[in-house]
């Protein structure tokens, strides 16, 4: 899909980049703390983030959790789904490298080796506060 | 315990020519094994002769020659009966028919082990992926992983609409499927929902989404560095998961765990029940449209994450407990700060009890919403919250205590009213009930050694050992064949036994009341899926009018 490179779109998108999280087969703890992100200590929509439920109105894919079999083509689906440009946060160690699960009989490979991946945030599970750098800095990218 | 032992003499008396060995290692847990296709009687022996009695769970075991299934029955301890089968041809009558509830542990088997059980109503595919290679059974101890395995194929190429009427149906009846990429779920779950109009008239579910195989991974991990592996099935209950497997190691080395590490423990356990209910509770008004509720929870639960971090090093996944004590001492300064905490969040507790109890809008819609009678509870075998929210007075930490449980004085919360608002008071009120408890065992907590040094190899043996996790019951196998690595480890988390009551009474809610019934539940899928893939249909397809819905509604039940 072909994005008209206009100065306002990207100052839009980094003014308020909208985050769709989806768990491909996570433990529960990243997702905690994405969404404790949302709530009043960590309070992250005073950067215009926002956590979306359509892959069509979202800029950013927040990831966690390794990737199981069962997952792969519907996370293949839902970044397709996603308009032009796309970005890819991997949130804590299973969607970084597979972590303890890497050679699990229900995992096929990495997340990076099946989408794009632009952030990469370490960590079981990462701080808030580390996830707030990450998307810092996939600000940063947006500006690029 | 009087329950236990009256379980163990019924058998002994009732069938001493069908036991080959019978051996009690710990109090409260008996290992009973059987001569073969004897398990059904020594099974409706037990229900009829010991009240409350519940088949928890069925391990099977893969022991070279033969395939052991352990049959798991709780009653105040465990009862394990022990059967064993050919591996050449692996068949045993099933139980369904005497315990409904075992329907989805037998398929569980049959799709792993390749047990085939005969007389199950609807014997298939459980927990892989629909594609997976027939006649692969992972649990196997010889097992290799196939050089190649499809993934399943993409939902594009199967159905891409959202809705469908499925020939059959009445008209007026549409399916809606939820997830597993949804809005309105924090995991990958799919939902069908069949409606009439604005009311749901059935729901199937299908997990298995984040099915990790952890059980076939601790196999391949020493004891030490799988209490690191099943601290990670779920990020939330992490420390009820590790506790509880430590307990079974524990007790299969016979190890003797200093009290002080037994208080940290329960401290530990008890700040997870407390962020866990608060979680939920967030999450719960987040669900009801009650968003000021639910940043107000949240917010409130940031310092029980804050000593979390300060006494463990980390706000989730904490690797404090490990075999034969724990890892981490806690100084004077840190009791402090735990105790200004606990102090500020109970005040905070306390308000919540109010809103849940005198907000109008809060109780107009949890009331009467998402009925579970008792009986259905039991035949259910529901646990945790959602038992206690429908009269079933049950708590691990009190029937069968373990860590410092037996010396900390608490109360179970039980309420009698059986529906959502039920459910969701008797977690508040558990907060207000574990801050008790981290505040006694903070105040209590005894000098001594933190932990003892345990050998890496373990004797030969087996274990059961139970805790009750944010979510309920939550039961570890493990058996050890004598080396430093575990034979097998068999989990079943809370919400398994409790996901298969809520298809039951969401049938006859209005859609808008979907998510708050659900999150009553307070579903803990990363937990289940662990190993499990679930299709509670039961194979029973039923097709309800609008007016046999009502009726239902109206408390004529028709099941």
């Amino acid at each position: 899909m072909n994005t008209p490179d206009l100065g306002l779109l990207k100052w839009a998108r980094t003014k308020s980049p909208w985050l769709l999280h989806f768990n491909t087969g996570a433990c529960n703890g990243c997702d905690i703390e994405v969404v404790a992100l949302l709530t009043p200590r960590y309070d992250v929509e005073r950067f215009g983030i926002k956590l979306e439920p359509s892959p069509r109105h979202a800029d950013v894919l927040v990831v966690t959790g390794v990737v199981t079999r069962q997952c792969e083509s519907r996370l293949k689906m839902i970044y397709r789904q996603m308009p032009s440009p796309k970005f890819v946060v991997a949130i804590g160690a299973c969607a970084c490298s597979g972590g303890i699960f890497h050679d699990s009989y229900n995992i096929r490979t990495r997340l990076d080796e099946i989408i794009p991946v632009d952030v990469y945030i370490p960590g079981c599970p990462p701080k808030p506060e580390a996830i707030v750098q990450g998307v810092a800095k996939l600000l940063a990218k947006l500006k690029e | 315990m009087e329950k236990f032992e009256k379980a163990v003499e019924v058998l002994k008396k009732n069938l001493a020519d069908t036991i080959v060995e019978c051996k009690v290692p710990t109090p409260r847990k008996a290992y009973i094994l059987l001569k073969p296709e004897r398990h059904r009687d020594a099974i409706s022996l037990l229900l009829k002769h010991v009240e409350n009695t519940e088949l928890s769970t069925i391990t099977g075991t893969d022991l070279g020659t033969e395939i052991e299934l352990n049959y798991h029955m709780v009653c105040s301890g465990t009862v394990t009966l022990k059967n064993r089968v050919s591996r050449e041809k692996p068949v045993i009558r099933t139980i369904t028919d005497i315990i409904p509830g075992a329907n989805l542990y037998e398929r569980e088997i049959f799709d792993l082990l390749g047990v085939t059980f005969e007389g199950h109503p609807n014997l298939e595919r459980l927990m892989l992926p629909e594609n997976w290679p027939k006649g692969d059974y992972p649990l196997r101890r010889d097992w290799k992983p196939p050089a190649k395995i499809e993934s399943e194929s993409s939902p594009e190429e199967t159905s891409q609409t959202e809705s469908t009427t499925e020939p059959g149906d009445a008209e007026s009846i549409v399916n809606v499927v939820v997830g597993p990429q949804h809005p309105a779920l924090h995991e990958p779950e799919r939902f069908t929902f069949k409606v009439d109009g604005e009311t749901v008239v059935d729901a199937m579910m299908r997990l298995g989404y984040v099915h990790r195989g952890i059980e076939k991974a601790a196999e391949h991990m020493m004891f030490f560095q799988d209490v690191f592996l099943v601290e990670r099935i779920c990020g939330i209950c992490n420390a009820a998961h590790t506790t509880v497997f430590c307990q079974a190691v524990e007790d299969i080395g016979n190890v003797e765990t200093p009290p002080r590490a037994l208080y940290l423990r329960t401290i530990i356990h008890e700040l997870n029940r407390v962020h866990s209910h608060l979680l939920l509770l967030g999450v719960a008004g987040h669900l009801l449209g009650f968003e000021a509720l639910f940043q107000h929870v949240w917010r409130d639960r940031e310092p029980i994450m804050d000593t979390m971090e300060r006494i463990t090093g980390n706000r989730l996944l904490s690797g404090f407990n490990t075999i034969g004590g724990v890892r981490r001492d806690i100084d004077p300064s840190t009791v402090e700060m735990a105790l200004k905490n606990v102090k500020a969040v109970k005040k905070r507790a306390k308000f919540y009890k109010t809103v849940f109890e005198e907000d109008a809008t809060l109780r107009l819609r949890t009331e009467g919403v998402g009925m579970l009678s008792k009986s259905d509870a039991l035949k259910f075998c529901v646990t945790g919250p959602v038992a206690r929210g429908s009269g079933i007075d049950v708590d691990v930490r009190r029937d069968d205590p373990y860590a410092a449980y037996e010396e900390i004085p608490f109360n179970v919360i039980c309420y009698k009213d059986c529906d959502t608002w039920a459910r969701l008071m008797v977690r508040v009120e558990e907060v207000l009930e574990s801050l008790d408890i981290i505040d006694y065992a903070l105040n209590h907590l005894p000098s001594g050694r933190l932990r003892v040094r345990v050998k890496r190899k373990q004797p030969e043996g087996e274990a059961v050992s139970r805790v009750e996790a944010p979510r309920g019951d939550l039961i570890h196998y493990v058996k050890s064949d004598g080396t430093a690595y575990p034979y097998r480890v068999k989990v079943r988390s809370p919400t398994l036994a409790n996901l298969v009551a809520f298809p039951e009474i969401i049938r006859g809610e209005y859609i808008a009341d979907i998510p708050a019934v659900l999150g009553s539940f307070d579903p803990c899928f990363s937990c289940t899926d662990r190993m499990v893939f679930l299709d509670v249909q039961n194979g029973q397809k039923w097709r309800w009018s609008l007016d046999d819905v009502n009726n239902h509604k109206n408390g004529n039940g028709l099941i």
